[in-house]
């Protein structure tokens, strides 16, 4: 583990109403540091904004929004839907994530690395705004992992990318969270995601929390009719 | 035709002392209004794009009615406030170059603030995100805003200067198009014609149009320069 912190955190419930409908009713709940959640289930089920929620980007109506009041100091990386390429080159925007004003040589080894595996070398002086939906995804994950969080949002990572660059990101995460320790909550429409890079599973129906598990015993065995739905539905 | 357009271009290179005058008040109002607006709509059409309020629905509707606001209607406005009975008479603002502008001011801002309004609502929500997603701090949030919205500020700050440029209702109700002092290109162009000087009125419209064709050309370097 790279610092010091609590081998977990624990939110607080979670609310969230537009209007008199409630998008989101979550229980307390437990992350642990070195494990993979993946969040799943179907369009408009709170998904997206339980991941703002915990990242503090939007307003909890139950209390404590963000992960750093629960935590007493975990740093959270949140990597949104929809990503933003800034007006500057594909490294420049890497490099935006590393603090200093002036980058330094071991931030440009970082961004080397980073590109390299999500194959952006040759793409690194391309203005990040010509990139592809793909490519711009990629270069958002690289972009993110610039820095160690001890607690990493992902929402929909993959969804623009093609199968290997998946893959590829999968690895990436992987080694990330291998060399930092950190959580990772992983926000997915893909069950085939969610069997390779998840230990445990949330499974969210309209905008509660139905089953909770291992991701074996949620993919394998689900327990309520919701679930169960959905998973035979999407496939394995 | 053709001889008052070959008039019109001498008067132009031998840089005819009425017309350098009138050129004078024109950048002089232009400037100064185009840019007291750029002040005004700038931070006013970013909060209406990207903030969330109670009435800021209603705020947007007011502005987009304003953008469409004839200029003899705000002149009126203006000659009303500031005339011998008006409540700002003491001001002395009427017939002035400085009544001119507030005049300006009040027909540009609507259309600064319009003109970033969309622009913000359309970025600024990801752009947050993303950067707070990456936990960078406030101050750099919103260094990174204006960065990205360089291009959109400079190409409305030329809309808004040709807009101050060509407008000529409000300004002649304020400014009375008095010669040597409130007369602007615009201005000058309807005077001059009505007394049948199409020589000075053509020089004026030459000038009139190769300052829109500058301003265009402006922008199309800066979104050739920035990829936009």
């Amino acid at each position: 583990m790279k610092k010091d912190r609590g081998k977990s955190i624990a939110t607080c419930r979670m609310l969230k109403k537009y209007g008199t409908a409630f998008v989101l009713d979550l229980p307390p709940l437990r992350f642990e540091c070195a494990k993979t959640y993946a969040v799943i289930g179907a369009n408009g089920c709170g998904k997206s904004t339980f991941a703002r929620i915990l990242a503090g980007l939007c307003e909890n109506e139950a209390g404590k929004s963000s992960a750093n009041d629960w935590t007493g100091g975990w740093s959270v990386g949140f990597l949104p839907q929809r990503s933003y390429a800034f007006h500057m080159s594909v490294l420049q925007n890497l490099m935006l994530n590393r603090g200093a004003d002036k980058p330094s040589t071991e931030g440009m080894k970082r961004a080397g690395e980073l590109l390299a595996a999500l194959k952006l070398t040759e793409l690194r002086r391309a203005p990040a705004k010509k990139l592809s939906g793909g490519e711009t995804a990629r270069m958002a994950l690289a972009r993110l992992l610039m820095q160690e969080y001890d607690l990493l949002l992902l929402d929909e990572p993959s969804a623009a990318m093609d199968v290997e660059s998946t893959l590829l990101a999968e690895k990436l995460l992987r080694e990330y969270q291998k060399q930092t320790g950190c959580c990772v909550i992983l926000i997915t429409h893909s069950l085939q995601q969610t069997q390779r890079m998840a230990d445990d599973v949330l499974f969210l129906h309209e905008g509660k929390l139905v089953e909770q598990g291992s991701a074996i015993q949620v993919l394998e065995a689900p327990r309520t009719p919701q679930a169960k739905a959905f998973i035979e539905f999407y496939g394995r | 035709m053709s001889i008052a357009l070959e008039k019109a271009l001498d008067l132009i290179f031998a840089g005819d002392r009425t017309l350098l005058q009138i050129l004078a008040v024109t950048l002089r109002m232009s400037f100064a209004s185009s840019l007291a607006a750029l002040l005004f709509g700038v931070p006013l059409g970013i909060l209406l794009g990207s903030a969330r309020f109670p009435g800021k629905k209603i705020l947007i509707v007011l502005n987009r009615t304003m953008m469409g606001m004839p200029p003899v209607v705000c002149g009126l406005l203006c000659f009303l406030m500031f005339c011998g009975v008006g409540p700002l008479r003491r001001l002395k603002l009427l017939y002035t170059v400085t009544g001119m502008v507030i005049a300006q001011i009040l027909l540009i801002t609507p259309i600064v603030a319009g003109t970033m309004e969309p622009f913000a609502a359309a970025i600024y929500p990801d752009l947050r995100e993303t950067a707070l997603g990456l936990g960078l701090k406030k101050k750099k949030l919103l260094w990174l805003m204006v960065r990205e919205s360089t291009y959109q500020i400079v190409s409305t700050y030329l809309l808004g200067l040709s807009r101050a440029m060509a407008e000529v209702g409000a300004v002649s109700m304020v400014g009375g198009a008095i010669a040597f002092k409130t007369n602007v290109m615009t201005t000058a162009i309807m005077n001059y014609t009505n007394m049948g000087n199409f020589t000075m009125a053509l020089a004026l419209g030459i000038i009139l149009l190769a300052v829109s064709l500058a301003i265009n050309i402006t922008i199309s370097a800066l979104q050739r320069g920035t990829g936009q």
